[in-house]
């Protein structure tokens, strides 16, 4: 009887780590790429735009507003209908494009005069905090506190999920899951040759690694720093965009988590480090979701312990450098 | 007089609240060090006075005590503060800058999700009911207006002192100030320990006042705002957190007539006011006052 | 005269960056001992072993016999040893008092309760301790400006002040990392005959770094020369001048 019992148990196990581990990813992947804005801005600044997470949730309501166009019944938008539809992939891209540019303008309103003013650079966190409240409150103006989900035929034909059963229990891959991963996968790839690859994102190395230097080298810093913020809130939409397929967006505020495990993310992986990002939010996307059920509650606490931790035993985190760097 | 205090009491007693909490933050910003930890403290506080003011256990204490239960609350809370800022102030101390800023951010969500999900602090729901020490809510004034006013002698004769001098010198340059002889983890910790017991007191004060506590009231959120409060009232002296407090806590009030527009305008204050009083309204002020003094001797001098 | 500074097989490495390699020297009590060397030579990497900043990899620093490597900064300070920076580090935002009166913080003792509530003791401590922030302010001739804030005072005046501070220190020894720096003739023949006197009025050991050759051939007694954070030789200020190996260091180094 107990040998019968021993290999099903194997199996049942293996089948949660499965469908922990691809929950995991999956999350983890989002975690990467938003977390790849904050770190795209620390190495060009220093600094730690704490706007990001209003491009995160500026994104996703983007996103909605152009895929399903229905508002709800708070906000001035109240019972308001876009007349047309894009698909989902259209409306991504656009909602994306709509965040970078976003993201240029947080640094025109909230960084550009504390440079041009050689300002502390605690100034710049209560800027860009400053920022956030305007567009996450003017969010809530315009589209109302309430929840708003994706519907479930978002993706067009494809089917929301695959199921497979093996021994007995049940593995679930959501379709956006794969989705998230496919999408972050492919961003990570653009990224990676950007950065290594063009001249674009060697003068961005150059900038990362002394701003001075470069401009004295006839890079245009200001402009490199333009493309800086456009890609950051590009990033920073997608992964809104993405989380709100995925789990709904839960009210303007939704971001704030995000943007809060976000740091944890960089300091895990190492400020400034573009590979180091990607595996922090894969650590913490994988350790969320390997949390037993029973502490479920405390899969908050997770990233928040992993960056005290590695603040208190290694600051400088995975791969920590202060600049992009080859990946 | 008894209808302005009755319309208004409850926002002068948050208005001081805020004060103390925005000094709490000044304090170890005198060494230096951005720390949001603040919350995090007052949140301990609150909730030990919320427990010994409604659980079981501590009956007994409260049919005993009676009205003096409430300082007993408040001891209770500095000591429990003034332990868990020695516990995780000496690690963390040793991280600068935006990282020590990160490790509290860290510190107050861990706290906050803890108690979002242990039974004695009520969990999601928190603590309801907490005894109140007064009437009314104008009364707590009486609470919250002396110790104000005791934290300002205090901060203003620390300036004075030998340790008030170390934690200048600790805060415009660490590593000189160790070479003359200043210890500077010490002093850090010092300046920590004592703007977490102030957090810790003004939470114990705090539950009877609001006379419900849970999770919300130590949340990042918080953090930000008293930030604000110092950054924008100046930092680099003790009237810098009591201004900035005072005028970003009543602005959403003085904007309640604008409704939905009040948060962007408080947004839009903190990006200006960031941008355009980079020593905040105390240094500003300071500024004018120096250009006042010029123009009032250049002038008697002309004629 | 005895030895009061003994560094012994000093080493400091960062990663694969030897900065100081193996120096041994003594110093005499009341001496002025001069290091030189090509920039990036590893002496102010030296001052900063022996004042406890950077960590030691190898090696011994003994004061007075005691044992100083290991130390934090503040120790060695209390202990007697002050010190001046390459790049000047006041306290910019304190007053030229404030400045002094820090220095002081080892020698006096007043706490945080006792200061507040002004006890007798602390008071009268507090009173010395001014006055003689004051008489250093004389002694650097900047008493006039006493109350202007450090970051006002003029470059010459901020290193006098720098001076000042450490002296508030009451030190048995003094570092000087390049005090004569961006000085010109006249400023640097009075900052020779300062140092000179307040060698003999505080009977201090002074240890000066500086690249001024004839400063430091004038005022010292040994001098001892760096290269490539090696020691190449030590001594009189006549022996280095002659001493091909240095010559070809500087040279060399072109």
């Amino acid at each position: 009887m107990q040998e019968d019992n021993f290999p099903c148990q194997d199996i049942m196990t293996a089948v949660d780590f499965l469908q922990n581990f691809l929950n995991g990813i999956s999350i983890g992947s989002v975690y990467a790429i938003f977390a790849l804005g904050y770190t795209l801005v620390f190495s060009i600044l220093g600094i730690i735009n704490f706007a990001h997470s209003a491009v995160f949730t500026l994104g996703a309501y983007l996103t909605y507003s152009l895929a399903v166009g229905q508002f709800g019944i708070s906000g001035i938008l109240a019972g308001f209908r876009i007349p047309f539809q894009l698909s989902f992939p259209i409306s991504l891209l656009i909602g994306a494009v709509l965040s970078g540019i976003t993201g240029v303008l947080v640094e025109r309103c909230a960084f550009r005069p504390l440079r041009a003013r050689d300002a502390d650079s605690l100034m710049a966190l209560v800027s860009s905090l400053g920022v956030a409240l305007v567009a996450v409150n003017v969010i809530q103006y315009l589209a109302g506190s309430e929840i708003y989900s994706f519907p479930a035929d978002v993706y067009g034909d494809i089917r929301p999920a695959i199921m497979f059963h093996v021994a007995g229990k049940v593995v679930v891959i959501r379709t956006v899951q794969v989705i998230i991963f496919a999408v972050s996968m492919v961003i990570l790839a653009i990224l990676v040759y950007l950065i290594n690859f063009t001249r674009i994102g060697k003068a961005l190395r150059a900038v990362a690694e002394n701003t001075s230097t470069s401009s004295l080298l006839g890079i245009n810093v200001d402009r490199f720093i333009l493309y800086t913020f456009f890609l950051s809130g590009f990033l920073g939409g997608i992964a809104g965009s993405l989380v709100g397929t995925s789990f709904g967006i839960a009210g303007p505020y939704f971001g704030v988590t995000y943007g809060l495990k976000g740091l944890a993310v960089i300091v895990l992986g190492g400020m400034g480090s573009v590979p180091g990002t990607v595996f922090g939010g894969l650590i913490i996307g994988l350790t969320e979701a390997f949390v037993p059920s029973d502490y479920s509650a405390y899969k908050e606490a997770v990233a928040f312990a992993f960056l005290l931790i590695v603040l208190l035993v290694r600051p400088q985190g995975l791969l920590g450098q202060s600049q992009i760097h080859k990946v | 007089m008894e209808d302005f205090l009755q319309n208004n009491g409850f926002l002068l007693v948050t208005l001081t609240q805020q004060a103390l909490l925005a000094i709490s933050l000044y304090y170890p910003l005198m060494t230096g060090q951005l720390s949001v930890a603040s919350p995090g403290f007052y949140a301990v506080g609150g909730y030990i006075a919320a427990i010994m003011g409604t659980i079981d256990f501590f009956a007994p204490w409260r049919a005993v005590l009676g009205w003096a239960i409430f300082p007993l609350e408040w001891l209770i809370a500095g000591l429990v503060s003034a332990v868990l800022a020695v516990l995780v102030g000496i690690p963390a101390l040793r991280l600068r800058g935006i990282y020590l800023a990160l490790a509290t951010i860290a510190f107050v969500e861990i706290l906050r999700v803890l108690c979002l999900n242990m039974e004695i602090t009520g969990g999601a729901i928190g603590i309801f009911g907490v005894p109140q020490m007064f009437e009314n809510r104008w009364s707590y004034i009486w609470v919250f207006g002396p110790l104000l006013i005791i934290m300002l002698l205090f901060t203003w004769r620390l300036e004075q002192t030998r340790v008030g001098r170390a934690f200048k010198a600790v805060r415009e340059d660490e590593m000189a100030a160790d070479c003359m002889g200043v210890n500077p983890t010490y002093f850090k910790v010092m300046a920590f320990v004592i703007g977490a017991v102030l957090a810790g007191v003004v939470g114990a004060m705090s539950a009877p006042f609001l006379n419900t506590w849970n999770a919300r009231q130590g949340t990042f959120d918080a953090s930000i705002a008293y930030l604000a409060y110092v950054l924008i009232g100046g930092s680099r002296s003790m009237w810098g957190p009591v201004m900035g407090a005072i005028l970003l806590a009543a602005l959403p009030e003085i904007l309640r007539p604008l409704k939905d527009a009040r948060l962007i305008i408080n947004g839009l204050v903190l990006i200006i006011a960031s941008i355009y009083l980079p020593q905040g309204i105390v240094g500003a002020l300071q500024r004018l006052r120096i250009f006042m003094i010029r123009r009032v001797s250049s002038m008697s001098g002309g004629s | 005269m005895s030895i009061i500074i003994e560094v012994e097989q000093l080493s400091r490495n960062f990663g694969g960056l030897t900065a100081v390699k193996d120096v041994s020297f003594t110093v005499e009590e009341g001496e002025i001992f001069g290091l030189i060397g090509p920039n990036g030579a590893g002496k102010t990497t030296l001052f900063n072993l022996m004042t406890g900043i950077t960590p030691v990899s190898k090696g011994t620093i003994k004061y007075k016999g005691h044992l100083l490597t290991g130390l934090p900064p503040f120790r060695i300070a209390a202990q007697g040893i002050g010190r001046t920076f390459q790049n000047i580090r006041l306290f910019k935002g304190l007053s030229a008092l404030d400045n002094i009166k820090v220095a002081q913080h080892s020698r006096t003792v007043s706490g945080l309760i006792s200061g507040i509530f002004g006890l007798s003791k602390c008071r009268l401590e507090e009173k010395r301790a001014t006055e003689k922030a004051w008489k250093i302010l004389n002694l650097v001739g900047l008493s006039d400006r006493a109350m202007e804030l450090a970051a006002n005072f003029s470059y010459g005046d901020q290193r006098r002040l720098e001076i000042g501070r450490a002296l508030a220190l009451d030190p048995n020894v003094l570092l000087l990392d390049e005090p004569a720096a961006g000085m010109n003739a006249a400023e640097k023949h009075s900052l020779t005959r300062f140092i000179c006197e307040i060698s003999e009025q505080f009977n201090l050991t002074l240890l000066l770094i500086e690249h001024h050759v004839p400063l430091v051939m004038n005022l010292c007694d040994r001098i001892a020369v760096l290269n490539f954070g090696e020691l190449i030789t030590i001594g009189s200020p006549a022996e280095v001048q002659k001493n091909p190996a240095v010559i070809e260091a500087y040279l060399g180094a072109e």
